[in-house]
């Protein structure tokens, strides 16, 4: 990539982001009551960037609305479609979210199946990633060797410096994208800048726990009390899932009549009892215990197995969003010490 | 395949009841659908939703495909509910089949339970088509009481076939019945298999398929030669969706029938 490093005052954000949506379908962090999550950029519209930590929803809802239509019926005439508008971009993509996406893709759109609806949506998009000055006390993503300034994944990647942002093209496309601005070069100044909030955002991390050894020790726990105790305060309340920017569970339902109707597809979660209660009556997975056992083991063993990576972000989403407070943080930790007695 | 969440429509030519809980429907699709033995479906009830089925029909019938269905649930209500002459939805077919070219000069043998002989059909079919290919095809097969097996019209039939040694057990003894009455896994104290060059092929529900198992190991077989169709909610068929999922296998994907040899280490496998 180039070594070319842009500087975009902030004066001048609006023009640019006027430039992005003639291009592209273009979404931002908005705030809508007291909800913050990215939405499209309506004429004249701003981002919502001021006291901007981090989305409360993840951004894969751009990618994969919560509630889609996959096919229409009305006597005997079937339609369904695809997303054909312009390109998507997203603009003030935190790192982990980015590699949210980044793993989704290779969850829609990589094997021996490709989601459709999903590639649709991704094709062509442009993701402008902002790296972050001030990570939250929730904040983990270093355990998974990711970082505050983490530039996988991303097309465009942006510093804020005080009263400009640094832009650095990550990819062919964010090349493209910026060889249409006329933005001007950063000195050598503004890099140092840069610089500085980088090794001080990484320093303000807390501890990072290592994690590579998880897997083994979460096959060998399978059985123990420690899942009992974990999910004694679990409500199944599945905000963990939708919170998350790589949960990607979903259901197909039917909704209408023989003659007229529509199929969806909804989100879905394995927190719920639902989700695999079988209709001759059993249940593999019939109490929290089981239900949490599996939502961590997908994400820190079967993901590893099946794509070679974790499943978390570490973004912190569902520890801020837990009802009960239950921590993934602390899950990880119990894992790692349980001493498992002899029998 | 294009878009695998969109289904082709096709026609329910006739309803035959095989059970008082079980029917089989025979449906002409829009076009024809290739599949291999074990490999399934999604057939859509307009309105209702969708359910996961094997079909029963032979591989080799392009026109026709025929589905067993045991009545359970909501989408199996409806469809018990249905007359010929109806549109459905069929989407498929997903799913990796029966490993049948390994099976190729050995012995077959085939253990059933209730409607789980349903799916297995495909496979007899396919394997009577080809029996100069395997040295023996053996089927047992149970079911709680005498009205509850399935396509009893066809035994005779079966029984006649060279290479071929069909027995049927029932659980509990019931008037009139002269056969054998025991569990399925009864049928497999007096098996006459050459252990080393044979398949097994299972498919029935999770209790009985833990137990066959764990009776075959006991045998001699070595998990390598055992198949398990395993069953769970599914729901894309692709393996996103995320509900089938059994350790790292996605059974919509990577099954639904699974070697024992792959999925004997994973905790709680039968449930």
């Amino acid at each position: 990539m180039s070594e070319e490093i842009f500087k975009l005052e902030k004066d001048n954000l609006e023009g640019f982001l006027l430039y992005l949506s003639q291009k592209y379908n273009l979404f931002l962090p908005r705030r809508v009551d007291d909800q913050l999550s990215f939405g499209q950029m309506k004429p004249g519209g701003k981002p919502s960037l001021d006291h901007y930590f981090n989305t409360d929803l993840p951004p894969k809802e751009v990618f994969f609305p919560q509630r889609e239509t996959l096919l229409s019926y009305e006597g005997g005439e079937v339609k369904h479609s695809t997303y054909k508008a312009k390109p998507i971009a997203l603009f003030g993509v935190r790192p982990c979210d980015t590699k949210g996406i980044i793993l989704l893709d290779r969850v829609f759109a990589e094997g021996e199946y490709e989601d459709p609806y999903w590639k649709a949506r991704r094709t062509n998009s442009l993701l402008l990633t902002l790296g972050c000055n001030a990570p939250l006390s929730t904040c983990f993503c270093h355990w998974f060797n990711l970082g505050p300034f983490n530039k996988e994944g991303t097309d465009i990647f942006l510093t804020d410096i005080g009263d400009a942002y640094l832009v650095e093209p990550c990819s062919k496309k964010g090349e493209e994208c910026l060889r249409g601005t006329s933005l001007l070069g950063a000195t050598g100044d503004d890099r140092k800048v840069a610089e500085e909030i980088r090794r001080k955002a990484e320093s303000s991390l807390s501890e990072r726990v290592e994690i590579s050894s998880l897997k083994g020790r979460l096959l060998a726990l399978w059985e123990e009390d420690l899942w009992e105790d974990i999910s004694q305060k679990c409500l199944s309340c599945a905000a963990c899932s939708y919170l998350c920017p790589t949960c990607h569970c979903f259901d197909i339902q039917e909704e209408g009549s023989q003659e007229k109707g529509e199929r969806i597809r909804i989100w879905d979660s394995c927190m719920f009892k639902l989700f695999t209660q079988e209709a001759a009556g059993t249940n593999p997975r019939p109490t929290p215990k089981e239900r949490l056992r599996q939502r961590i083991m997908h994400k820190f063993s079967y993901f590893l197995d099946n794509l070679g990576e974790f499943g978390c972000v570490g973004c912190g989403r569902c520890i801020r969003g837990c009802p009960v407070n239950l921590d993934i943080r602390e899950v990880i930790k119990a894992v790692k010490s349980f001493i498992v007695e002899s029998r | 395949m294009e878009n695998p969440y969109l289904p082709v429509e096709a026609e329910l030519l006739e309803v035959v009841e095989e059970t008082p809980t079980i029917k089989t429907f025979v449906l002409k699709p829009a076009q024809p659908i290739p599949f291999r033995a074990g490999q399934f479906m999604q057939l859509t009830v307009p309105g209702v939703g969708e359910a996961p089925f094997t079909p029963s029909s032979s591989p080799y019938e392009e026109e026709r495909m025929e589905i067993t269905i045991l009545k359970t649930g909501r989408v199996t209500e409806a469809l018990h509910n249905l007359q010929p002459g109806v549109s459905l939805g069929l989407r498929g077919p997903f799913g990796k089949g029966y490993p049948v070219e390994k099976f190729v000069g050995k012995e077959v043998l085939i253990v059933g339970g209730g409607v789980g002989l349903a799916p297995l059909r495909s496979l007899l079919y396919y394997l009577f088509a080809n029996l100069d290919k395997f040295k023996k095809v053996s089927i047992k097969y149970g079911a709680r009481m005498p009205e509850e097996l399935c396509f009893q019209k066809l035994y005779p039939q079966w029984e006649k076939l060279e290479k071929v040694d069909f027995t049927v057990t029932i659980d509990v003894p019931a008037p009139g019945w002269k056969g054998r009455v025991g569990l399925v896994t009864t049928l497999l104290d007096d098996l006459d298999i050459d252990l080393k060059n044979s398949y097994v092929v299972s498919c029935g529900p999770e209790v009985m398929l833990k137990f066959v198992t764990y009776k075959l190991i006991d045998i001699g077989f070595a998990p390598e030669q055992i198949y398990l169709s395993m069953n769970r909610n599914m729901s894309c068929g692709i393996g996103k969706c995320g509900r089938c999922i059994i350790g790292k296998y996605f059974l919509c994907k990577d099954g639904p029938d699974m070697c024992y040899a792959d999925i004997k280490d994973i905790p709680g496998v039968f449930g």
